[in-house]
């Protein structure tokens, strides 16, 4: 029979069994993505500069056209600017992003992927609208840079999966 | 029990201490040793912001979220102890945060958001494949709520950290203990009497 514990008793080996089994269990019901860690490597290897980080506010899942083109909308508040940006998954394997920014402005915005694969980069318009077609799945983060002359903080979103 | 291994208490140690080496490498600008830092607390994280009620979507971001606040405030922290419970905090904080956005959005039911996310027995009985793990489970489900958020958090954090578990389960420090010792002896009077279980 187990003796009952004081609060200050250190855990003993059954203990840390259990403990360690339970750890097991939690993972195999309740796993992380599996691209989780990628997905934090990504968004960390950005420079150390001041940033703005957009959280996710909503997501749609628009449709599916025939089961080969799926459209996804994502809508980031950050503290400067909202991102919005619609996913289309084109038949050819690819994907086009349809962006808006607000407010909108004419800047850079950079998709960036993992090491070692580059960024692509577009100009949003005036009313800030941008799109980057023939994007590969995999993760990504959008990264939107401030107009020039402009003193504003990067916005960088989370990781996404497309 | 003999055949439980004799040096778990020391692995964890070990552990400790490689997490401290490796902050202190991570803070000179050592990405790599940033990335053993990220690979080695994430399942924590995710448990947390699991247990906050958030979705798994949502709680990918707030876990990536927290990550990038870190970068802003490393210099300010000293041991792994620490890292752990900031990194638990801001976890929670974010995940509050994110919470609260999604109520605004939609009237979700206050219940839904404060169920636990454990599985339902169902799916669990698919998932875990060997006798042992379903045992376990299904004591563990029959503990109080209290018990289950503690062991949850507890199963993911070395030694256990009381300053780290009281931080993710927002209860005060002095009381994690004396919890931890009712909820693992009762679980274990449950375990020894199931024959389906063994430690090993």
């Amino acid at each position: 029979m187990t003796a009952p514990y004081s609060a200050d008793q250190p855990l003993d080996d059954l203990d840390q069994a259990i403990l360690d089994q339970l750890a097991a269990v939690l993972t195999r019901l309740d796993p992380p993505p599996a691209d989780l860690d990628d997905r934090v490597r990504l968004v960390l290897a950005l420079d150390d500069v001041d940033r703005d980080v957009a959280r996710l506010r909503e997501e749609h899942l628009v449709g599916a056209v025939r089961g080969t083109e799926r459209t996804r909308t994502l809508t980031f508040d950050a503290e400067s600017r909202t991102v919005m940006i619609t996913i289309v998954d084109r038949p050819d394997g690819l994907v086009r992003i349809d962006g808006w920014l607000a407010p909108g402005a004419a800047v850079r915005v950079e998709l960036r992927h993992p090491a070692p694969d580059p960024s692509q980069t577009v100009e949003s318009d005036a009313s800030g609208r941008f799109v980057l077609d023939g994007v590969p799945h995999g993760l990504a983060q959008v990264v939107v840079h401030p107009a020039r002359g402009e003193h504003a903080p990067q916005v960088v979103t989370p990781a996404l999966a497309l | 029990m003999s055949n439980v291994p004799v040096d778990r208490a020391g692995a964890s140690l070990d552990r400790a201490a490689r997490l401290g080496e490796r902050l202190e490498r991570a803070r000179a600008g050592d990405r790599d040793a940033l990335d053993e830092v990220v690979r080695e607390l994430n399942p924590l994280l995710w448990r947390v912001a699991r247990a906050q009620g958030l979705a798994a979507e949502e709680a990918a971001d707030v876990v990536q979220t927290t990550w990038l606040e870190l970068v802003r405030g490393l210099h300010t922290i000293r041991s792994s102890s620490a890292l752990t419970a900031w990194l638990v905090t801001t976890t929670r904080r974010e995940s509050w945060r994110v919470r609260g956005l999604a109520q605004r959005q939609t009237p979700h039911d206050a219940a839904t958001l404060e169920s636990s996310p454990d599985p339902d027995p169902g799916p669990a009985d698919q998932l875990l494949s060997e006798e042992r793990d379903r045992a376990l489970w299904q004591h563990v489900a029959r503990l109080p709520e209290r018990c289950r958020a503690l062991l949850r958090i507890v199963a993911h954090v070395d030694r256990p950290d009381y300053t780290v578990v009281a931080e993710a389960l927002g209860m005060p420090r002095g009381s994690i203990g004396p919890t931890r010792g009712r909820c693992l002896a009762k679980l274990r009077e449950m375990l020894a009497a199931d024959s389906t279980w063994s430690p090993t």
